[in-house]
């Protein structure tokens, strides 16, 4: 007889990214049928969906409404870090924890989140030392304007002046913003040697657009020579990009068809987002399974186990080791240019051991 | 252009925690370590290890002077209040130990790592500016040897404000303050002057 859990389910599945919410739904309800069907699990999970609808002031009352009717005391979900944070203050009143499966910026370590996507020195670090040597240190930065954005800028300019490169510009559009022409304009004006994007959903999609456009006026702007790098795009959005994503590069701890992470039998996850969140439902399900006082038990004691340090999650950081591989969309589909084993996550980038390419910035020799 | 914040290199720094053992000893410990830092808990009184230490928290609700080795105010690392209660008197006294910044008890589950980064700008700029205010004191105290070396320049048949023209050009020249440039100028007079009178003198 299998113990019903319940497990609060809240992502957003319309607005503005909804593409990128929809890829970890799928894996986390993926995940919660195999567990369903795992006869090695003594569990069943029942899922209590909440839909924020992108709308960032919903989704504190829906995660409260979880917290509050339904006995789930776990949830997968968010997909912006504003949303993770408008949500943490009840998972901590309520005891709850929020599985995070989206690639963020870091410099957080809540007692009351299991991040099980990268963080900075899983995405960014490697992908800018990766790109200085191919491409150049002169770049321009893009975000949209919230956290993810302005923080992966701030990380992205402090290792391009560290490495002595040069920003040669940095823009924001609001969230759903896709007045992209003055961006574009300046890009073209100064030429950098690569873009890093951090924009999301909509804006990203009329970016990406009009830069592919901005490449067929002036062959400069093509990939070979100032291709956009990117640390949350996945194959998730590249049937709404079509032509316009060939030749972006980007930064994942997973790419269609590679092996290794999740280590599942038998598993071919459609994005790094979608294997997140089911890494995060799978991993969660072995934790309280076989257990019946896990259902009650705190993080705390939840991640001190073995089974949690065998899934990769770090105790302290409550982060993920994860892979590192950068690829590039190639015909529709991401070509893996290079891959790192997996690596520890250092949210505040404070380890320097942490980082897979060898020259860190702050280890450079002085000439 | 906006002055940037400098991120200090926190792996590895070393924090002392200065507090009785409690749940916010713990709950500061797994944010430390969290970030990188390495950390030891100590109550009540501090061990040769804090004088090394990187960071000091501090408990303000029942700290007192004697558990530290300096003086009030004279921490040589940032210091950071950890204040329960909020009484006038236990506010007055973190600050007069010199907090550079606070982090409210009971402590969360986030806080440690802006309270770091606001207590090392802080120190910083303390110290910055202590030792600036020094430097300015020693030179408002070399006042009157600035206007003896104004003088006996003068008795050379310049003016006062020839003279004092004089001597910033050889402190520019010697590339000294205009109060050691006046120190030199004094001594100097000084010897011409001692040497002219009586050489044996001098030797014994």
């Amino acid at each position: 007889m299998r113990r019903r859990i319940e497990i609060g389910i809240l992502y957003s599945r319309q607005g503005s990214y909804a593409l990128m919410s929809e890829a970890c739904y799928t894996g986390a309800m993926n995940a919660i049928a195999q567990v369903n069907d795992d006869p090695a699990l003594d569990i069943e999970l029942v899922p209590v969906e909440r839909d924020p609808k992108c709308s960032i002031d919903l989704y504190q009352p829906l995660c409260a409404e979880i917290l509050r009717d339904t006995s789930a005391r776990h949830v997968v979900g968010c997909m912006t870090s504003w949303s993770r944070k408008e949500v943490i203050p009840g998972l901590e009143r309520a005891g709850g924890t929020l599985w995070y499966a989206t690639p963020y910026e870091g410099f957080e370590a809540s007692d009351h989140v299991v991040y099980t996507h990268a963080c900075p020195n899983q995405h960014l670090l490697p992908l800018l030392h990766w790109a200085f040597d191919r491409y150049g240190r002169s770049a321009f930065l893009t975000g949209s304007n919230y956290i993810w954005g302005w923080e992966m800028n701030r990380v992205a300019r402090d290792v391009i002046t560290a490495a002595k490169g040069e920003v040669l510009g940095e823009r924001y559009l609001p969230i759903g913003d896709t007045a992209i022409d003055h961006m574009i304009d300046e890009i073209r004006a100064s030429r950098p040697n690569f873009i890093v994007n951090s924009l999301i959903g909509s804006s990203s999609y009329a970016f990406l657009r009009a830069y592919a456009e901005l490449g067929r006026q002036d062959s400069y702007f093509r990939a070979d020579t100032c291709p956009v790098l990117s640390c949350n795009l996945t194959e998730c959005e590249l049937e709404e990009l079509g032509e316009a994503a060939e030749g972006l590069i980007s930064a994942g701890p997973y790419f269609r068809g590679q092996v290794g992470w999740p280590d599942h039998p038998k598993q071919d996850f459609g994005s790094s987002l979608e294997a997140s969140a089911f890494f995060a439902v799978y991993t969660l399900a072995g934790l309280l399974s076989r257990s019946p006082q896990a259902e009650t038990a705190g993080l705390a004691d939840l991640l001190a186990s073995s089974e949690a340090a065998k899934a990769g999650i770090d105790a302290e950081t409550h982060h993920t080791a994860l892979p590192v591989l950068i690829a590039q969309v190639e015909g529709g589909k991401f070509d893996v240019l290079e891959k790192w084993p997996a690596l520890a996550a250092d949210p505040y980038l404070s380890r320097r051991s942490r980082v897979p390419y060898a020259r860190w910035p702050n280890l450079t020799v002085v000439k | 252009m906006k002055k940037r914040l400098h991120i200090p290199s926190l792996g590895g720094a070393r924090a002392v925690i200065l507090h009785r053992p409690h749940a916010t000893v713990q709950a500061l410990g797994r944010q430390l370590a969290a970030i990188g830092l390495e950390f030891s808990d100590q109550w009540p009184d501090l061990s040769a290890y804090t004088l090394g230490a990187d960071f000091v928290f501090f408990d303000a609700d029942m700290g007192y002077d004697a558990q530290f080795p300096w003086d009030p105010g004279e921490a040589p690392m940032p210091m950071i209040a950890l204040i329960g209660s909020e009484a006038p008197g236990r506010v007055e006294w973190a600050l007069a130990q010199g907090a550079d910044t606070q982090l409210h008890k009971p402590v969360g589950d986030s806080g440690v790592y802006s309270a770091l980064l606001i207590a090392r700008h802080a120190f910083e700029a303390r110290r910055s500016l202590a030792v600036e205010i020094s430097d300015l004191r020693a030179r408002l105290d070399e006042r009157q040897t600035v206007v003896r070396a104004v003088t006996l320049l003068a008795t050379r048949g310049q003016s006062e404000a020839q003279a004092y023209a004089q001597l910033r050009q050889l402190a520019m020249a010697w590339q000294v303050t205009i109060e050691q440039a006046a120190q030199r100028i004094v001594a100097r007079m000084a010897e011409e002057n001692d040497g002219g009178r009586d050489d044996k003198s001098r030797r014994t």
